[in-house]
């Protein structure tokens, strides 16, 4: 658990010193909002909000990604991931703790893109705002689990930039699935059905264990 | 049961076709410092890299103490400097060593990174970042991450190199202190002299091969003149 915290701690002071990931992803979400605005420019509020959980989550996937691309490359930085490969803790810890600072970093550039989108597309969401936070939590919780792993895959190929998305993607699908199917029942119909909840537990619970246990063989040559 | 600090028994690495170590044994008894010398590929970090469990091996069996060296009992007796410092540079000095300790498990990290900063003449730094560091203060740092744990072995890849000659000579004097308290000590390096002033021991690489092995304080000419006729 100390090393899951320090490395969670060791993530968030390095990205509130450089804000780099930060800002790189809230700035191509909030441009992916802009965007649609431009698009659907004359349509009514209902069009908007059948539209806006799939329009939600493409910016917050493509953000993800992009902040996730970035996760690893500090560990190459002075072979610093040499360093956590070295540590004797259970490797899984580690994956946990990089996969918490991108949860936490991804779940702020959410929040605000939520807010804009909101704000833009003149929606009021404050009554299922909480019910909302819980189910992007739960769609953020199966990407970033599979994303720091395959991030830390990534990192180590030629084409990095290319490769996490191609691995990553396809395996979101459960996870999107039942994420904009559980968005769409909220802010279309303002109830939550259990079957794509039921859909995002299992895919976060199978991902989050598959990559704490294979996180161990990812971080060896 | 074997207690050597590290045994090596027809131990090969290979990167696709091209082979970096050959079948090498080896045995360093605990509390040597052996100094590991060649010319360029010969497969000294190569070696370095997989007694740290930093890679695994091709062929052959590797023991640090007696276990994997990537099992976690033996990765908590192993210190580590490589190429790289393994430093980040958006931490300061003392967050570096702060994290390290807690990675190691190590308890008061935060007293041991200061004791450890002060003894690598780095306590005025402290508060600055790696990356405002010079590369011989980013180095001495390195060196002081490795021992944050206070590791049986430790494995020095070209230690000296970016140090001006005071902490060459301060780094040198760790070395030996650290060697008379009985710490296993692997050393690659380029700087003979360097390595004949530290180390009890040396083993000679070229091609992958052990060329050369000596129980002896190695000379540093008789050396040069190894590695240059086997450089060659």
């Amino acid at each position: 658990m100390n090393v899951l915290l320090a490395v969670l701690w060791k993530d968030l002071v390095t990205e509130w010193r450089g804000r780099d990931r930060a800002v790189a992803t809230l700035l191509f979400s909030l441009l992916v909002v802009v965007i649609f605005h431009f698009s659907l420019d004359d349509g009514g509020p209902e069009r908007i909000r059948e539209l806006a959980p799939g329009l939600l989550w493409i910016a917050y996937v493509f953000a993800a990604v992009l902040g996730l691309n970035r996760a690893f490359s500090l560990e190459l930085e002075n072979d610093a991931m040499a360093g956590l490969a070295l540590a004797p803790s259970d490797r899984g810890f580690v994956f946990l703790g990089k996969a918490a600072a991108n949860f936490l970093i991804l779940g702020v550039v959410q929040a605000l893109t939520a807010l804009v989108f909101a704000l833009v597309f003149d929606q009021s969401w404050w009554r299922v705002a909480p019910a909302l936070a819980g189910v992007v939590a739960l769609g953020s919780l199966g990407i970033c689990s599979m994303g720091t792993l395959l991030s830390a895959v990534a990192v180590r190929t030629r084409f990095r930039e290319v490769m996490l998305p191609l691995l990553l993607l396809p395996l979101l699908i459960p996870v999107l699935s039942g994420a904009v199917q559980a968005t769409q029942d909220l802010l279309v119909e303002g109830t939550l059905r259990f079957a794509p909840l039921q859909l995002l537990l299992v895919a976060d619970g199978v991902y989050l264990i598959a990559s704490y246990l294979l996180f161990d063989y990812v971080l060896d040559e | 049961m074997n207690t050597a600090a590290i045994s090596a028994r027809g131990l090969e690495k290979r990167f696709g076709r091209s082979a970096a170590l050959r079948g090498i044994d080896l045995e360093v008894p605990s509390g040597s410092c052996l100094a590991v010398l060649g010319p360029n590929g010969a497969g000294k970090s190569t070696l370095l890299r997989l007694v740290a469990g930093l890679a695994r091996p091709t062929a052959g069996t590797l023991q640090v103490a007696g276990l994997a060296p990537t099992s976690r009992r033996a990765r908590a007796r192993i210190g580590y400097v490589g190429h790289a410092t393994l430093l980040y540079p958006m931490l300061t000095a003392f967050e570096n060593l702060l994290f390290a300790g807690r990675l190691y498990g190590v308890e008061e990290p935060a007293a041991r990174a200061h004791v450890l900063l002060e003894e690598e003449g780095l306590a005025a730094v402290a508060t600055r970042s790696v990356g405002e560091l010079s590369s011989g203060m980013a180095q001495r740092l390195s060196i002081a991450r490795s021992l944050v744990h206070d590791p049986s072995l430790l494995l020095l890849d070209e230690p000296f190199s970016g140090l001006d000659p005071g902490s060459a000579d301060r780094l040198a004097r760790r070395i030996i202190n650290l060697r008379d308290e009985r710490h296993t000590l692997l050393l690659v390096s380029h700087d003979l002299g360097r390595a004949a002033e530290v180390a009890n021991a040396a083993l000679v690489l070229a091609g992958g091969r052990v060329e050369l092995t000596s129980s002896e304080p190695p000379d540093a000419r008789q050396l040069a003149e190894k590695i240059a006729e086997v450089g060659a």
